[in-house]
């Protein structure tokens, strides 16, 4: 226990410098974005015109812009499951049930904050689609994977709150949010693979980003990873106040 | 000195008279059976009020994969609620584990029980189906290629549906939170069932993805599978 | 304003509102959750001013 208490004081020293490094890392990219970074080309026009010492024969397209921030918040909310699925896995191998809230609150905290930016993800990338492609809604493999990924971690909070015995509670939760996350990748690969009559356009956003372009990307990555850390830590934090009050007013009330 | 023999059954055994035993249960109560039986019906009755103005310049056979499926996974739901309800009367899971059973084995004898009844009651309501709305239609010649597809889901439907029935049995509101739990989570078996038997009953050029669809909702059962079977424990133990 | 370069940049202010809307978005959900997390410490704090409470009782 003193190695976790150790641990957890550095990391609540070092959750608001990632909040303040975090703010100042996504505002950086998101100026260099609109201000530096160029407008990618879309489609062909009939005629060139010089735009800046420079011949375009493309449409110049701004809705790209948010792919600067949307890649960052699905990527870090991928990062948030991951731990969800780490601490699920050590809160099941643990023998010692001593530790076992320990890693339970923490699997908890990680699915909120994945939740929230899964959530961000859906928004931006909805009003992407709802702009190039002109509908609200395609049942294109990545936004699929999305929505089951939002309804699994609903689910998740359902579950949750369904159980009122803590230990069944955490552990259904851990089993669940196991599964849910080896799920969310199957279903990727599943809608993706499977041939379907549905021929959606595949956004290229990969390919060759110039640095003027990774530049603003990777800070906003960073800087959203940041900002999920110091989230996770905040709420973490709150959580565990909380319990340890729970526990002291046991305690007395016993006494 | 010799140690006293400790009659272990083997885990083959163990697993016969669990299967056995909800077999037996079965057989003289048809409890399960009869009340899929009759939502499948449902199912289709209410298919048949969905489409009725639909009838013509509307090709069935091209959703008939979709709407299928829709009848598997609602009536396997309602089966799954369904599959603990004996133990849960009786408190006889309290009883199972006081035996010192290997979970596993109780969670595979689970899912073959649940296997073995999804099939009986699919080898009625798809004929049903096909009697109700296909009557008119054309089905490819690979239309008998549809018997895989069902067969490589229902397997899948029991595997995660016996672990999530299974959590789901001491929680209140049990019946929409299995719901809740298991569309989502089954939701890339069925969208690969669902191609895969539309592949099927419409004939495709190039059978390939068809098999290309059956190995994906495959890939998923063995990894699902294979988790539940491992997991299995923790919440028996819980 | 030359046409070419009308049809060059004809998605740029359309696409306006909705890019600002994504950015939007993204911050009002984060705001949410850190209301959420400072109403949840606002919780903690009035549980906390009870069980003094109920300290100073006991005494």
């Amino acid at each position: 226990m003193t190695q976790d208490t150790h641990s957890r004081a550095l990391a609540n020293r070092l959750a608001p410098v990632a909040l303040v490094l975090g703010i100042v890392l996504t505002t950086v990219a998101f100026l260099l974005s609109f201000l530096v970074a160029p407008l990618v080309l879309g489609a062909n026009v009939a005629q060139t015109a010089i735009i800046g010492g420079e011949a375009i024969s493309n449409k110049l397209l701004l809705s790209q812009k948010i792919f600067y921030i949307h890649v960052p918040v699905a990527t870090v909310s991928f990062g948030a499951l991951a731990f969800l699925a780490y601490y699920s896995i050590r809160y099941l191998a643990t023998k010692n049930q001593a530790r076992k809230p320990f890693f339970d609150t923490r699997a908890r905290i990680a699915a909120e904050v994945g939740l929230v930016f899964i959530i961000m993800t859906m928004l931006s990338g909805d009003l992407w689609t709802r702009f190039e492609w002109g509908v609200w809604w395609v049942w294109e493999p990545r936004l699929t994977t999305y929505l089951i990924l939002m309804l699994l971690m609903i689910a998740y909070f359902i579950l949750r709150t369904a159980i009122d015995a803590p230990e069944r509670k955490a552990t259904f939760a851990a089993v669940f949010g196991l599964i849910a996350c080896v799920d969310a990748g199957i279903s990727y690969l599943i809608t993706r693979f499977v041939p379907t009559s549905i021929h959606p356009v595949i956004f290229r956003t990969d390919s060759g980003l110039s640095p003027s372009m990774l530049v603003p990307f990777l800070l906003a990555l960073f800087g959203m990873a940041l900002i999920c850390f110091a989230l996770y830590r905040l709420r973490l934090r709150q959580v565990e106040l909380n319990q340890r009050l729970e526990s002291l007013k046991l305690q007395l009330e016993e006494n | 000195m010799m140690q006293a023999p400790v009659a272990t059954p083997s885990g083959f055994s163990q697993f016969k008279t669990l299967l056995g035993k909800d077999l037996r249960l079965e057989i003289r109560s048809k409890q399960m059976l009869t009340s899929m039986g009759i939502y499948a019906l449902l199912v289709l009755i209410v298919y048949g009020a969905a489409l009725a103005q639909t009838a013509w310049g509307f090709n069935i056979l091209q959703m008939a994969g979709g709407l299928l499926w829709v009848l598997v996974v609602f009536t396997s739901l309602l089966g799954l609620n369904r599959s603990f309800a004996h133990e849960k009367e009786f408190a006889a899971l309290d009883g199972i584990l006081l035996v010192p059973l290997d979970p596993g084995v109780v969670f595979l004898a689970k899912a073959a029980s649940n296997v073995i009844f999804l099939l009986l009651v699919q080898l009625i309501a798809v004929p049903l189906f096909a009697f109700f709305f296909l009557a008119s239609t054309a089905p490819a010649a690979t239309a008998p290629f549809i018997v895989l597809p069902l067969l490589v889901g229902t397997l899948g439907i029991a595997g995660i549906g016996t672990l999530l029935s299974t959590i789901t049995l001491h929680t209140r509101g049990k019946d929409v939170l299995l719901a809740v739990l298991f569309i989502p989570l089954v939701f890339p078996l069925l969208y690969a069932c669902v191609s895969a038997t539309s592949m099927a009953l419409l004939g495709v050029d190039d059978f390939g993805d068809y098999w290309r669809s059956l190995a994906m909702a495959g890939g998923y059962d063995v990894v699902m599978i294979l988790l539940s079977w491992v997991l299995y424990g923790f919440v028996l133990d819980a | 304003m030359d046409p070419v370069l009308a049809e060059i940049y004809s998605t740029v202010l359309d696409a306006a509102p909705f890019v600002i809307g994504a950015y939007a978005l993204i911050w009002v959900v984060l705001l949410v959750y850190v209301l959420i997390i400072i109403t949840g410490l606002k919780k903690t704090e009035k549980q906390m001013a009870l069980l003094e409470e109920l300290v100073a009782s006991k005494k």
